[in-house]
């Protein structure tokens, strides 16, 4: 790959605790500032979605019965709208059912209140380091897109026609171009689009039409 | 009648022809026997004509002895008359052949109207036998509807899938339908009312007694449900009526019985209070189950931060250098936290504690028939006969009459339940005696299982349950609410089952 992670990763993550219940908020961001790690509060999960962008960084420890909106109805408008900021669930009563459900929806880890620092803490460098991927990944589309933007009409038939592995005399023929043309375009494509080789250009057009 | 020919020739022999040949030929008869008499007689012999007049109107009636009457006197003129072979008659015998000829007429009409008169009562008799031989067939016809109609009564009785009997009014029994001989599975006759009772469930027996004697005495319905004997050596259930047929003077004559099979029925019923009673023993777990969670949640909050906490702590303090400071700040948050949880704890137990402060004065006596009454049918259900030994003269104690009922209950359910699995004579006693200055003793003993040490040394800690479906909570209710009295638990184990005691006061 030779897109580089995008300057968000670099951003300073934030663990962000969404729990009603204002002692244990404080107890755990104490606790996590202790650990030498940035802490936000927040008492419900409307409060959390109204300070929520893509741009946040971090991990979100989300209890699961709130007042209003439920952490796990929070867990899945997070997922429908795109926001895959990693999750790490506390519930004082973890039954199998709602713990599957939460892992399913893609959960980091679900803690039984009370739990020790050190599973908390171990979660968060897990949740942490899926943030990074997940948003490393995002900014390499990005730039991907970015790349793609560039390019004029013809160059962007001749990039789909060559990644679905059609020769240049097929794509020649289909676009009704001499042979010299669709080199010409092919070039431009790649450099355009700064792929090494064509396997390079392949991966890029399958990681932007995901 | 003359148009008709046939009775024309009819009219003529009948008045004519017939009565002609029979006064000839008595006669005739008459004629033939005087010849030799009249030489020995002086005056003309003339009683056997009378004879043949009399036979004529005897047997050809009136017209008959009439020709008879002139044949003969012809005979007599001509024959034995003076001058014989003459019709003329001789000065001195006019006289004579005159009495002759009126007797003669005499006799016929004498003759004829008898022989009318006997004719006439035969006919009559003759009728008379028609008619009862008419009366007879149709009595006979009669009877044999009705024996039709008994038989068809009978087989219907008989058709009838209930069981039948009748008895008279001192409820001798008279009679059976098959349904019940075959259930029963012996004679009729064996089964005076007296061994009625035998084929009854002891257990039932008292009660069909008492409800038979009311009824009999006030001559009105009887019903009781019962279990009954059958032939196999089972019982099953049954509804047992009997009505009462009065006679005119309003006294009852005979007593009309069916026995209903309500075994099925019963069954039903049993089934639907066994779901009754799972159903609300998962409501009452599914509620402490709750309750339980929403305790634990409860207590939760204040503990989880008070972990992290304590590991935020020990991390201000272990960092290089320590922080002390904000070490100092986590601390006081650990104290408020620890405050918060105490806090808790005492609102769960203000909560389970929390009741209307009831006391009314309350007979122990009549709380414990009200429960026994309350468990008969589930003892039945589950094989166990209830006791009950009540002193008498117990005071009146000033208690919460629910709650009580609710420890008798608890430790009842408890003794069945002990004594599911035990194989001999299943038997609940409930007893209640006068321990003390205003002090009562109950009793709650079953014939179970019993009580090992380690059975009693925690039994009476809640949430300590020996059950599968048991929420432990029983006794530790029982426990609460005896000391809510002032008063004493304990439990005693027995050499077959157990005992449980409690104690209360009247200054409860």
């Amino acid at each position: 790959m030779t897109a580089e992670a995008g300057p968000d990763s670099a951003l300073q993550q934030t663990v962000f605790i969404v729990d009603d219940d204002p002692a244990i908020c404080e107890s755990l961001s104490d606790l996590m500032e202790s650990a030498g790690l940035a802490a936000r509060k927040f008492s419900s999960a409307e409060q959390f979605l109204e300070a929520c962008t893509p741009a946040l960084a971090g991990c979100l420890v989300l209890d699961v019965r709130l007042p209003g909106m439920t952490g796990m109805e929070l867990q899945q408008k997070l997922v429908k709208s795109g926001l895959a900021i990693p999750i790490i669930i506390m519930t004082a009563h973890g039954d199998i059912p709602m713990v599957r459900n939460a892992m399913k929806a893609g959960a980091v880890e679900f803690l039984t209140k009370p739990f020790q620092d050190e599973e908390l803490l171990t979660a968060i460098e897990q949740a942490f380091a899926l943030d990074r991927a997940q948003r490393s990944a995002k900014s390499l589309e990005r730039t991907i897109v970015d790349r793609w933007k560039t390019l004029s009409e013809r160059e962007r038939q001749v990039l789909e026609m060559v990644t679905a592995g059609m020769l240049n005399k097929q794509i020649a023929d289909r676009l009704s171009l001499s042979l010299v043309t669709v080199k010409l375009y092919r070039r431009q494509v790649m450099e355009k689009m700064q792929a090494e080789s064509l396997a390079d250009l392949v991966k890029m057009w399958e990681r932007m039409k995901s | 009648m003359a148009t008709n020919p046939r009775s024309v020739s009819e009219w003529t022999y009948e008045f004519i022809a017939k009565p002609m040949a029979i006064s000839v030929f008595f006669v005739l008869l008459a004629l033939l026997w005087t010849f030799p008499l009249q030489k020995v007689m002086a005056y003309p012999f003339v009683f056997l004509f009378f004879g043949a007049i009399m036979g004529s109107a005897w047997f050809g009636g009136f017209i008959a002895g009439t020709m008879a009457v002139v044949l003969s006197s012809l005979a007599i003129d001509f024959f034995f008359v003076p001058p014989f072979y003459s019709m003329a008659i001789g000065k001195e015998f006019r006289t004579y052949v005159a009495a002759f000829v009126i007797c003669a007429f005499a006799i016929t009409a004498l003759s004829s109207a008898r022989k009318k008169s006997e004719t006439a009562v035969k006919i009559a008799r003759d009728e008379l036998e028609i008619r009862v031989q008419e009366r007879t067939g149709e009595l006979q016809r009669s009877n044999a509807e009705i024996m039709q109609r008994e038989r068809q009564l009978r087989e219907l009785t008989e058709a009838i899938p209930q069981q039948i009997w009748r008895t008279d009014a001192g409820g001798r029994i008279e009679y059976f339908n098959r349904n019940l001989i075959e259930y029963l599975g012996k004679d009729a006759p064996e089964l005076e009312s007296e061994a009625f009772l035998s084929i009854l469930h002891p257990e039932d027996a008292p009660l069909f007694v008492q409800n038979w004697e009311a009824a009999r005495a006030s001559g009105g319905k009887f019903e009781v449900q019962a279990r009954v004997r059958g032939s196999d050596g089972g019982y099953r259930w049954f509804l047992i009526r009997a009505n009462p047929q009065l006679g005119a003077d309003g006294g009852v004559v005979c007593w009309y019985g069916v026995h209903i099979d309500i075994e099925a029925q019963q069954h039903t019923q049993q089934a639907l209070l066994i779901s009754q009673e799972n159903l609300s023993r998962l409501s009452r777990k599914m509620s402490m189950a709750e309750m339980a969670a929403s305790i634990a949640h409860e207590l939760n909050q204040p503990l989880t931060a008070l972990v992290a906490d304590s590991h935020a702590c020990r991390r201000w303090l272990n960092s290089q250098p320590a922080n002390l400071e904000r070490a100092v700040a986590t601390t006081e948050r650990i104290v408020r936290e620890c405050t918060r949880a105490s806090a808790v704890v005492s609102r769960v137990r203000s909560l389970f504690t929390k009741s209307e402060y009831v006391r009314e004065p309350t007979d122990i006596n009549t709380l414990i028939r009200d429960l026994a009454r309350l468990l008969r049918d589930d003892a039945i259900r589950r094989n166990v006969s209830i006791k009950l030994r009540l002193a008498e003269g117990i005071p009146r104690l000033s208690v919460d009459p629910v709650q009580i009922q609710q420890l008798l209950l608890n430790l009842a359910m408890n003794g069945m339940d002990a004594m599911a699995e035990s194989a001999g004579a299943r038997e609940l006693e409930i007893s209640s005696e006068v321990s003390g200055v205003d002090e009562v003793n109950v009793t709650v003993r079953d014939s179970g299982t019993g009580l090992d040490e380690a059975i009693r040394a925690r039994m009476f800690e809640p949430f300590f349950t020996t059950k599968p479906a048991g929420t432990g909570m029983g006794l530790s209710i029982c426990r609460s609410i005896i000391e809510a009295h002032q008063g004493r638990i304990w439990a005693e184990p027995l050499p077959r089952g157990a005992a449980f005691h409690f104690t209360l006061g009247s200054n409860a």
